[in-house]
């Protein structure tokens, strides 16, 4: 079996190449050659497909793929490749379960199929999007936590500390990655729900030394939380990275360390097809190379930097597919969206993206709203409606998924280049109450009725709530 | 004849074909007809239509890159044969991902239509300090600093070498471009950035305009 040594012993001693000639005739090169190969072709009339053999087609190109290419270490200049037995094997001995949080909070996630009824998991919160102050940052967390259909929380994003801008790789990151989990936790108790996990631990650290110190216990990680590990576009890692894996796993952390994956549409993946393929792909390096438990992919398109584009829900449902039929593994789509919080644009891209995942057999981390880049433009109400849409979606057949996609996409397609901003917290939320505002829970209800007539069914069971 | 050159100039950088590039840029310098008109009628407009197609993801990177390549293939065999006083140069750009950030798919894709535009870059690469993006400006006398940053983590290190520039009493010397996952318009705007892209056809559009006005001034 592959131990994260070998992994380190192959990137230094794997096959040299510049990063260049990796990214254009290693990977780019040999994806066109898969796609080509097993005749994947992206149909812009069904955003979510039923076709089994194409969801395999892709699993299959992939692992052809991936056996090629490999992983390239951006720091020895490097690849790190594994045969197929090496990842056939890793696929087989891959976590089919973890429990993540404490108390009466602790639940398992689990592997879905398509059109399955088990319940998507609901990773929620701010999909790492920046805030301006601890306030919101409070007011927010226990709000998330505050969503029946909740079972883990990804924070925003603290981008300062006493008023000054945090820098990567300096103390400034070390103490707002210790301020961020010291509030979230906080935020949880105060919601009430203490024992929930926080699975994108941390927001703020970039760098494995800031990650590190925030695993002292006395700040309240815990080995129930979840860890995301990012790999570099397209499917590169380094030795920093590495370096937060070989700390979590020698501490004890290791069942939730996460591959987080945003293979990007439009760039060295190509076309649909290639991005498919990627995001499959980086599923194997996550198991092999960061020796990860759950995986959270999301691909997005190069110049809109959100994946609610026929092409992106294509994607997403394919990959999901993909990897939900022919694994065990434990895979959660993040989607980002285009438009700012409580604008109906919003809750339309959410909904298809959604709909696309959950149909097509994986979970979901929401949500990353507006591309997750304007501080504090995000509100409780777009995770606590892409939960609600996540569990009306459970046991749904894809071709049904498919046709209300095909009504919501129209709804919003044109505007995906030049969306709406939409409103910040503080003009969304009553900042002593939290509460949303009659106007944006007027948004979000009317999206929801019209869902309601497409045939979605918004009921909360104890199944659903744990 | 030299319309039928500019086009199979046009028509080679967009199919990515450097020897064909090189073959008819040599043709162009053998029968002396005018470099820069080569420049303007062919290169200069495979630039704007190989942007248009990226924008509308009709092409991918690889193959932007590899246009770019041969693009600037093509320049480097015509610009020194254009003469000083119609000297052809749209600037210089030194440009990198700041220090603390690793990503650089976007900042690749600036820099390759930048290069297919006319501008002379020099890409540092990833995770720059900021003494280094300033150092090489002064070295290469550049017209523009350009700083790319994906996350909200690490844009911080734009204001750095805006605040640094300032500092050293420098600020008015280079235009200070950002752009990136985690950028904006107001965060451009509160560091005192003099421009700001979504997009590498943009960032392209607001380069020129930015080096035209300084220029004029």
């Amino acid at each position: 079996m592959v131990t994260l040594l070998d992994v380190v012993e192959r990137a230094l001693t794997g096959k040299p190449c510049l990063e260049r000639e990796y990214d254009l005739r290693v990977f780019s090169s040999k994806l066109r050659e898969v796609v080509k190969e097993y005749d994947i072709k992206y149909d812009p009339d069904t955003p979510v497909p039923s076709d089994d053999s194409l969801a395999d087609d892709v699993f299959n190109a992939a692992l052809d793929f991936y056996c090629e290419v490999g992983t390239y270490c951006t720091d020895t200049g490097r690849i790190i490749k594994f045969d197929e037995n090496e990842i056939k094997e890793r696929l087989k001995t891959a976590p089919s379960q973890l429990v993540f949080g404490e108390g009466a909070d602790a639940r398992t996630l689990v592997p879905r199929k398509p059109e399955s009824k088990t319940p998507p998991w609901c990773f929620i919160g701010a999909g790492g999007a920046p805030v301006s102050c601890e306030e919101i940052f409070l007011k927010l967390v226990e709000s998330y936590a505050s969503i029946p259909l909740a079972n883990s929380i990804t924070t925003p994003a603290l981008t300062s500390v006493r008023g000054i801008r945090i820098r990567p790789g300096t103390p400034l990151e070390i103490l707002g990655t210790i301020r961020n989990i010291v509030l979230a936790r906080e935020a949880l108790r105060r919601a009430g729900r203490p024992g929930l996990p926080i699975m994108n631990a941390l927001a703020t650290a970039t760098t494995a030394v800031a990650l590190n110190t925030a695993l002292h216990p006395d700040y309240g990680l815990r080995k129930t939380d979840g860890y995301l590990t990012g790999v570099i576009a397209e499917l590169k890692t380094n030795f920093d990275l590495l370096n937060k894996v070989c700390a979590l796993r020698s501490l004890g952390y290791g069942g939730g360390v996460c591959a987080e994956n945003g293979p990007l549409f439009g760039g060295y993946c190509g076309g649909p097809e290639g991005t498919a393929v990627t995001t499959v792909a980086g599923h194997f390096m996550g198991i092999l190379v960061y020796q990860a438990g759950w995986h959270l992919p999301f691909p997005v398109h190069i110049n809109y930097a959100s994946n609610s584009t026929p092409e992106l829900l294509w994607v997403t449902s394919v990959f999901a597919q993909a990897i939900s039929r022919n694994t065990h593994l434990l895979s959660l789509h993040l989607n980002y969206t285009a438009a700012g919080p409580c604008t109906e644009m919003c809750m339309y891209e959410i909904a298809a993206q959604r709909l696309a995942a959950v149909s097509s057999g994986v979970s979901i981390e929401s949500v990353g709203v507006g591309k997750a880049k304007h501080e504090d433009y995000l509100t409780p109400l777009e995770p606590m409606f892409a939960s609600e849409v996540a569990h009306a979606t459970k046991g749904m057949r894809r071709e049904d998924a498919n046709e209300i996609v095909k009504v919501l996409l129209p709804k919003y397609v044109d505007k995906v280049a030049d969306p709406p901003l939409g409103v910040k917290y503080q003009e969304c939320c009553d900042i002593k109450t939290g509460k949303p505002s009659k106007r944006c829970l007027e948004v979000y209800t009317k999206v929801k009725e019209e869902l309601k007539d497409l045939g979605l069914e918004f009921s909360i069971s104890q199944e659903d709530t744990g | 004849m030299s319309e039928e050159l500019f086009k199979r100039l046009r028509e080679a950088v967009i199919a990515g074909n450097e020897k064909t590039v090189i073959e008819v840029a040599k043709e162009v310098v053998e029968k002396r007809l005018d470099p820069l008109e080569a420049i303007e009628k062919g290169l200069s407009v495979s630039a704007t239509v190989l942007g248009e197609k990226f924008d509308k993801l009709e092409i991918f990177l690889p193959d932007l890159l590899v246009a770019a390549d041969a693009m600037k293939a093509g320049l480097d065999i015509l610009l020194p044969n254009i003469p000083k006083e119609k000297a052809f140069e749209k600037g210089t750009v030194v440009i990198g991902t700041v220090k603390g950030d690793i990503h650089d798919i976007g900042k690749n894709i600036v820099v390759a239509l930048l290069r297919a535009n006319g501008f002379n870059v020099h890409d540092l690469g990833i995770d720059i300090p900021t003494s280094k993006l300033i150092e090489k400006a002064e070295e290469v006398r550049a017209d523009i600093i350009a700083l790319s940053a994906l996350m909200s983590s690490t844009i911080g290190g734009q204001k750095d070498v805006i605040d640094y520039l300032k500092d050293v009493g420098k600020r008015e010397k280079f235009i200070v471009m950002v752009g990136g996952g985690a950028t904006t318009q107001e965060w451009a705007e509160e560091i005192g950035a003099d421009g700001y892209a979504e997009t590498a056809s943009e960032a392209v559009m607001v380069a020129s305009r930015l080096v035209e006005r300084r220029r004029s001034t």
